[in-house]
């Protein structure tokens, strides 16, 4: 089984990578020149309080035994506890993540369309002022800045629509409508800034099966174009953008951080910029290692998908 | 007659600015722009960038404060030209540190090979799975309170993120350029690893790693922008973009000029880079996929 012997041989090598992740975030926060109490608690702080942190840290141990113990700690679903709450970080951590997984799963949602949809148009109409204009648009939508977005889409949707809240607070009371009202702009923020990614590319691919021998057949044939289009071109012209999908993923684990921020949501990004204000360490250490954990996982699922979508690498 | 004569021998000027693409003209017009803006602002910009009551703070924008006043009363249109230097110069330090760093890691590594080159690539992949944002944002405080906020910490940052990316990049090019014939005729006769990779290898990779600066480049400043307003970048009250557009963000329902001003500024930047890369790609026969996703 050559298929399985390459998935594994990747998943191990996905294994390794997180590894490695876990190991450079570690030492970069906890090993690297300089006192880890001081520059947690700054220059300022008294020789007592940051002999109380040290103690609290273990900072007397040995770097190596104290990564060791950290790692052993996230083994077991265990990351340790949060220096300004004192509350586990996981507990800290779960919820955050709850929400963010919402507000991610909604955004893709609303992605797919956005991304297919303008592909579609511009494909079929290519050439044509349309292809044009929306490719202009394309072009500006790609160089906006998340932050900047958000912040637009905010003025526009809260003035000129104010169906829509300006700060996407939610909490544990709040039910699927609240959620819902709170997470669409975010959300569609997210979507923009992946959809406009993968519409040009989608373009191009669409263009090329529409200009192929099965797609003159098909309509010489005499299959109606709207079938033609949606049955046997655009799946045809998915399957290249899996890559495409995968990095837009990539990209939304770094793009909550920001779009969280511009929404006041409280999720995962938005925990991961406080905790780095406020210099919690194991907290810190967490929400990266989960971002990356991520980020190895969705390039792990697009390899495995190149994998069985290839069929050169089929066998018996 | 001889004016035909002589534009057959050598195309003029103008002809040969008209087979470049569209793309690249438009773009290489607004980085000019830009250019010239930054260059020559702070000279003629109608007030200093952290100047105070120039205005009625938060009125809305009119011919004398096109970007609107801010809550502090300075003009947002006279901090968005004083920025314009300090965006570019950051962003184009940062990318071109990351760029060296990253084709020579990556052009050793792929020449090397072996162990070398196994070590090396997992590194880089372990840094490549830190979204770019959040490396970021850890190389910023694992720098320490006293470093925050410097410019240089800034440049080196863009550089730290940017290198891994370019550096994979640089490997296969180098391992695509090492089995051609010229290489291993250079190796024979005697040439050391350092002699090849600087006359063979670099010389060769050049298009690709010229494009690979172009679009980094072109998102760079999104990027210091995005710690800017993230509050993690450079500190008040530089007028960076990104901070502008942070500081006056709480206020955009009031105020929207003093939020789409400095926004303008930075849109049209990355306009401008990403139309130039994606002329220079044409030229040089490549393709190139705009996109902070990249």
């Amino acid at each position: 089984m050559f298929v399985t012997r390459l998935i594994a041989q990747r998943l191990v090598m996905a294994l390794f990578t997180l590894l490695l992740v876990s190991f450079l975030i570690y030492a970069v926060l906890e090993i690297l020149p300089g006192d880890v109490a001081t520059r947690i608690l700054g220059r300022d702080a008294t020789a007592q309080s940051i002999a109380a942190l040290r103690e609290r840290l273990h900072l007397n141990d040995p770097a190596l035994l104290r990564y060791l113990r950290w790692l052993g700690g996230v083994l077991h679903g265990d990351f340790g506890e949060s220096l300004v709450s004192s509350r586990r970080v996981l507990e800290v951590l779960a919820p955050r993540v709850m929400n963010t997984a919402f507000l991610s799963a909604y955004a893709f949602l609303l992605y797919i369309p956005l991304a297919t949809i303008p592909a579609l148009i511009q494909a079929v109409r290519r050439d044509r002022p349309v292809d044009h204009a929306m490719s202009v648009i394309t072009l500006v939508l790609l160089s906006m800045p998340d932050f900047l977005l958000g912040t637009l889409l905010l003025l526009l949707f809260v003035l000129a629509i104010p169906v829509l809240p300006a700060m996407s607070t939610v909490d544990q009371t709040s039910d699927l409508a609240e959620y819902l009202r709170a997470t669409t702009l975010p959300a569609l923020t997210l979507a923009i800034v992946m959809a406009v990614y993968a519409v040009r590319m989608l373009r191009d691919n669409l263009i090329e099966v529409l200009d192929a021998d099965y797609i003159r057949m098909a309509e010489l044939r005499g299959v109606p174009a709207r079938r033609v289009v949606w049955r046997h071109a655009l799946p045809n012209a998915l399957v290249p953008s899996l890559n495409v999908t995968a990095l837009n993923l990539a990209y939304l684990v770094g793009g909550v951080v920001v779009v969280e921020k511009v929404f006041g949501y409280p999720g995962f990004g938005s925990l991961l910029v406080d905790s780095l204000q406020l210099r919690d360490f194991p907290l810190i250490e967490a929400t990266i290692l989960i971002a990356a954990a991520v980020y190895i996982a969705a390039n792990f699922l697009a390899d495995v998908a190149a994998i069985l979508l290839n069929p050169k690498l089929r066998t018996g | 007659m001889s004016t035909v004569e002589r534009a057959a021998a050598a195309p003029s000027l103008w002809t040969k600015l008209a087979e470049t693409p569209l793309s690249l003209r438009i773009g290489a017009a607004i980085l000019f722009l830009h250019l010239l803006v930054a260059a020559t602002g702070p000279l003629w910009a109608p007030y200093g960038y952290s100047q105070m009551a120039t205005g009625i703070p938060l009125a809305p924008a009119s011919l004398a404060h096109p970007f609107g006043v801010d809550q502090l009363g300075r003009d947002v249109f006279s901090r968005v030209i004083h920025g314009g230097h300090i965006v570019l110069l950051l962003s184009l330090s940062g990318t071109a540190l990351g760029l060296v760093i990253g084709s020579l890691i990556g052009l050793l590594s792929g020449y090397v090979g072996g162990l070398v080159d196994n070590v090396v690539q997992r590194l880089l992949e372990a840094l490549i799975s830190i979204p770019f944002l959040v490396l970021a944002l850890l190389a910023m405080v694992a720098a320490g309170p006293e470093l925050s906020g410097n410019p240089l910490l800034v440049v080196f940052v863009v550089a730290l993120v940017y290198a891994p990316r370019i550096a994979r990049m640089a490997r296969t090019a180098a391992i695509e350029i090492s089995t051609r014939d010229f290489v291993t005729i250079a190796k024979l006769r005697g040439e050391s690893a350092v002699s090849v990779m600087r006359r063979e290898l670099l010389p060769n990779a050049t298009s690709i790693l010229l494009v690979e600066f172009a679009l980094r480049a072109g998102y760079a400043p999104v990027l210091i922008g995005s710690l800017g307003f993230l509050g993690f970048g450079l500190r008040p009250p530089t007028p960076e973009w990104g901070l502008m557009i942070s500081e006056n963000r709480s206020l955009v329902m009031i105020a929207p000029a003093t939020v789409i001003g400095p926004g303008l500024a930075l849109a049209s930047l990355v306009v401008g880079l990403n139309l130039f890369t994606e002329g220079i790609a044409r030229i040089l026969g490549r393709t190139v996929r705009l996109g902070v996703q990249q």
